[in-house]
């Protein structure tokens, strides 16, 4: 097996197939953000859409994730017709680069490796990425461009965090534990030492 | 279902269609930065009145505009400043300087300056609802493509926009038959009397086949691009984009004037020679106005200050 440097797991290896998975992640995003939603009370709801980072991240890396969500949610406010909020766009790809950082430490799901250890780095990085991204990002962001005011943007952002934290741990993880066996069962292969 | 989206696929008649992608991608890209520069609503207006006469001389259909223009005013607009009014009814006297209270009741009180802020922030976000609008009218993905790879992102990015924008009636075709399928099967994703964690144990039933239909597609994609040499040179051409008519070049030079106009009021107005609070209000001196520090009007910072 060839191992990959530091850069590349960062990055991604940009070739075809990535930029057809990082699209096709954009417009699932895009249709999750406009039909997936998990109705929880009347006028809230979870998006499923940051499920999406999680899927691209496991599979080629943070920085394509990244590009995922945030071509993904400028072309969900396109496409859903809210208007453009280039703040949170920013804060979603912000926060994807820590959901899909994976592969940095080491859960190669394509290997079919996923487990414990991994989950609980997992659980962090969800955790610490959407406390900087909703916390601070989108709030200078709101801030600056759109002249929103930052207590509501904060409890915007607070309510945003919380609910995609509980879908990228309770949906990404059995999710992301899905995926690497459906891999796993695909190869034989042993690693030799 | 495809009624809900405004995106457009097919070249349209009309003057502002015809133009390059380019043209087109430039003009919005300007306009967002000229909307996103200013909490004037001296300016504020007219680029409002230029976004709503763009849409209109399109003759779209109006009604997918409308439902998503009230859902957004409903969910944004109203919701959004009553929390607002909860939350920090002082957000007059931080954006725009003053206060001259018009009703009070304990902690809660609306002033003239909170009344114009919420109209001011209306108006913006209005703006750039309808440029938004007028772009996904105009655009279709290949020109968006091409117009963003012209303007300089590489264009393997532009791929990316372009492929997406195209999967997603695909995409969501496929998502909106897995969903009815798995509902008929008796999954309950909607109900009002299912547990919220039922709900999400349902979610990843539904998502699982939903990401690997989505993601299978991948292999045929890529292959089929490989096949016909895509990402071998490093500069690629657009069938999508033409030559550019008189039409484009007067657009062209409006764009450019619009640009220009924008740095120079961000230049003068906002750095040389900047109004003291962050909104313009008509009835207000620039001596009456009182500075606020961004940090302190945060609610939790009282918590730190005793």
């Amino acid at each position: 097996m060839e191992q990959k440097s530091f850069g590349e797991k960062l990055l991604g290896v940009w070739n075809t197939r990535t930029i057809v998975t990082v699209a096709i992640g954009a417009a699932l995003f895009g249709v999750l953000m406009n039909y997936g939603s998990i109705p929880i009370f009347t006028n809230t709801s979870l998006t499923t859409a940051m499920i999406v980072p999680v899927v691209v991240g496991a599979m080629f890396g943070p920085v394509p994730a990244a590009v995922a969500a945030g071509v993904g949610n400028t072309i969900a406010d396109l496409i859903g017709g809210w208007g453009m909020y280039p703040a949170w766009s920013v804060a979603n790809a912000v926060a994807s680069l820590f959901i899909g950082a994976l592969p940095l430490y080491g859960a190669y799901i394509t290997e079919g490796k996923f487990d414990v250890k991994h989950m609980i780095i997992y659980v962090v990085c969800v955790i610490i990425g959407n406390a900087i991204a909703f916390g601070v990002v989108a709030q200078v962001l709101t801030v600056v461009l759109e002249g929103g005011d930052m207590n509501v943007s904060l409890l915007q952002g607070v309510y945003a965090s919380v609910g995609n934290i509980l879908v990228e741990c309770v949906i990404g993880i059995p999710v992301i534990k899905l995926l690497a066996n459906r891999y796993a069962s695909r190869t034989n292969l042993t690693e030799e030492n | 279902m495809n009624n809900r989206f405004v995106i457009n696929y097919t070249p349209g008649p009309t003057f502002l269609h015809k133009l390059t992608g380019f043209t087109k991608v430039a003009l919005f890209l300007v306009m967002t930065a000229a909307i996103i520069s200013t909490f004037d609503i001296r300016i504020l207006i007219p680029l409002l009145l230029i976004n709503v006469a763009e849409v209109i001389s399109m003759k779209p259909n109006y009604k997918p505009i409308i439902i998503m223009f009230l859902i957004t005013f409903v969910t944004v607009t109203l919701i959004g400043n009553v929390m607002l009014f909860v939350v920090s009814p002082a957000a007059g006297l931080n954006n725009v300087g003053a206060e001259h209270i018009l009703w009070q009741s304990g902690r809660f009180y609306l002033s003239k300056e909170f009344l114009w802020y919420i109209f001011v922030v209306f108006i913006k976000r209005t703006a750039s609802f309808a440029s938004v609008m007028a772009f996904a009218l105009a655009t279709t993905p290949s020109e968006f493509a091409s117009g963003l790879n012209k303007c300089g992102f590489p264009y393997k990015v532009c791929t990316i926009v372009s492929l997406a924008y195209r999967t997603i009636p695909d995409i969501a075709n496929d998502f909106i038959n897995i969903r009815n399928s798995m509902m008929m099967r008796g999954l309950e994703l909607t109900g009002k009397k299912v547990s919220l964690w039922k709900k999400l144990k349902n979610t990843v039933i539904l998502l699982v086949p939903m990401i690997f239909t989505a993601f299978g597609k991948v292999g045929n994609i890529a292959n089929a691009m490989d096949l016909r040499g895509y990402g071998k040179n490093k500069k690629r051409t657009w069938y999508a984009e033409h030559e550019a008519s008189k039409g484009d070049r007067i657009v062209r030079i409006l764009t450019l004037v619009l640009l220009l106009l924008t740095i120079y009021y961000v230049v003068m107005y906002r750095f040389i020679n900047p109004w003291p609070a962050k909104f313009w209000c008509p009835w207000l001196q620039p001596e009456e106005i009182q500075h606020i520090n961004i940090f302190d009007t945060l609610f939790f910072m009282k918590w730190f200050k005793k």
